[in-house]
């Protein structure tokens, strides 16, 4: 089973599309921003720098758990891939838990670059007491987006799920203000945003960075949606493995 | 133990019924082909024989065990229809893949040998020609060393020297004493790469034996001529004919007997019969007999 989420996690990495949208952008948009915005101080004396490096780690981890989950699975269900795995002694259950597993493991390099360049290039200094947890909430909050592209990948064959899951992502992305903090957003859909598990995800590493700990409600949604997105995720995948 | 049991299984899909009260057995050890027309039954039976279809009625058994069991237990390796690779991994990197999910796999050189890999090994999945994707999806099949490896129209992507190099493959694997049921609706496959054919059709086994004793269980020969425009009645009355089938012109009477056939089709008619030939039965014949709409 390790072996099979090594290989999973290989064949992402050669993935083009992957590498681009999910390593390259959030490199790529952290620079721009940064070297605009950067060197402005938030309200309550972060740097913006900081704040940004948090909000594109974000995206990127968030890109890299729709895109190595929902289309790949999507994918394998349709061509028979997953036949030739069921007919193996690997279990059902196992070839899930190794699809989650492996998305965790290809969410790291887009937290890792963003922050290595936040470092090399805008000097972002924090203490380890907030590396350690920033990276490790940004680690494990991404288990309800990969479970939310596992369930997409589950219901929807490959040509619907692609721009379905791309969708999701971006509405995520946007509403959970990674691009566009959500102050700047008006009253409902600011109400909307912070529902939402990207805004909580999200939330969580700004507060750390910010040294204001873990803030209980974040922790909260995001464990709420990941359990309910977790159940999506099983249902979809009992449903689309079925021995009729 | 039998290898693999099928006992009164039936499948359906809502109105269609697939697989109808389908009884059969195999040895272990032996290399059987499933004969049939499309829509016979055969993938739906191979995909039962895996789990991976439940029966609607009836058992299914695998050296004694559930097909779950028997999956579970890394004794089933299969090469079902449309089966597409991971593109980004490379041949070595599949192989390896699946049989370090079986318990007692083949060695990597092994499996590259009997499916005839050598120089792919490092290749791209996304890189291989058709035939040689059909010879990645062989080597995951064995690469468990199951005792039982099923073969869904394994050849059916395959040009000629590629069939003959995967049924060499198939062989030698079948030779370590393993069991091997294949699915094909090509004749010359059955008869020629098994030691036993049981030909399906509509759900049902029509027969069941050696390619020989097919051919000899539907018997005789058959009289062709041209009849051209005459009429064809009482044809079909003459002594030892069986059947009669009229297609563009030319008269095909199955009898079995050949001499009192000929005999009466120049004296007791009085059709002018031209461009006469007489064959043997073939197991194309015997197969368009037992698998023909009644």
């Amino acid at each position: 089973m390790l072996y099979y989420a090594r290989t999973e996690a290989l064949r992402m990495l050669r993935n083009r599309r992957y590498i681009i949208f999910v390593v390259l952008f959030p490199v790529v948009f952290y620079l721009i921003n940064a070297n605009i915005y950067g060197n402005q101080t938030a309200e309550d004396g972060v740097r913006v720098a900081v704040y940004l490096m948090v909000s594109m780690a974000a995206y990127g981890a968030l890109s890299a758990s729709m895109m190595s989950s929902a289309v790949p699975w999507a994918q394998e269900r349709q061509t028979g891939w997953l036949r030739q795995l069921q007919i193996t002694p690997l279990p059902g259950w196992a070839i899930i838990v190794t699809k989650l597993g492996a998305a965790m493991l290809l969410v790291l390099p887009s937290l890792v670059l963003v922050f290595a360049v936040a470092v090399l290039q805008q000097g972002v200094t924090l203490p380890v007491s907030r590396w350690v947890p920033l990276l490790l909430a940004l680690w494990l909050g991404t288990i309800p987006f990969i479970a939310l592209g596992l369930a997409i990948g589950s219901l929807l064959a490959p040509d619907a799920a692609q721009p379905v899951a791309m969708i999701c992502m971006f509405a995520l992305a946007l509403l959970g203000g990674l691009w566009f903090p959500v102050q700047v957003m008006g009253g409902t859909i600011r109400a909307i945003a912070e529902l939402t598990p990207s805004y909580r995800y999200a939330d969580l590493g700004w507060n750390i960075v910010a040294g204001n700990g873990l803030p209980l409600t974040d922790v909260l949604v995001v464990a709420g949606w990941a359990v309910v997105l977790g159940a999506a995720a099983t249902f979809a995948y009992r449903r689309a493995t079925v021995r009729a | 133990m039998d290898a693999i049991v099928f006992d009164q299984v039936s499948k359906d899909y809502g109105e269609v019924l697939a697989v109808d009260d389908l009884s059969l057995t195999i040895e272990p050890g032996r290399t059987v082909a499933l004969l049939g027309p499309n829509g016979a039954g055969k993938s739906t039976s191979i995909n039962m024989l895996l789990g991976l279809l439940k029966p609607t009625s009836g058992t299914i058994s695998v050296h004694g065990r559930t097909p779950d069991q028997a999956v579970a237990a890394g004794a089933m390796g299969a090469m079902l229809q449309s089966g597409e690779l991971i593109p980004e991994l490379t041949v070595k990197e599949l192989i390896d893949l699946i049989r370090r999910l079986y318990p007692q796999p083949l060695d990597l050189a092994e499996i590259v040998k009997l499916a005839d890999l050598g120089d792919l090994v490092k290749r791209r999945a996304n890189k291989l020609s058709g035939g040689q994707a059909q010879r990645v999806r062989f080597a995951l099949a064995i690469a468990g060393a199951p005792k039982i490896l099923l073969l869904d129209e394994p050849t059916a992507a395959m040009d000629v020297e590629s069939r003959l190099r995967f049924w060499e493959s198939m062989r030698d694997y079948a030779a370590g004493g393993r069991t091997v049921l294949f699915a094909t609706h090509y004749l010359e496959e059955a008869d020629e790469h098994s030691d036993r054919v049981i030909v399906i059709a509509k759900g049902k086994v029509v027969a069941d034996g050696t390619a020989a004793e097919i051919k000899a269980g539907v018997g005789g020969h058959t009289v062709r001529f041209a009849i051209g425009e005459q009429p064809a009645a009482g044809l079909d009355r003459l002594p030892g004919v069986t059947a009669v089938e009229i297609v563009a012109g030319t008269a095909a009477l199955r009898t079995s007997d050949t001499d009192a056939t000929l005999n009466a089709l120049y004296r007791a008619t009085s059709l002018e019969v031209r461009d006469l030939t007489l064959t043997g039965a073939d197991l194309e014949d015997a197969f368009l007999a037992l698998t023909r709409e009644p």
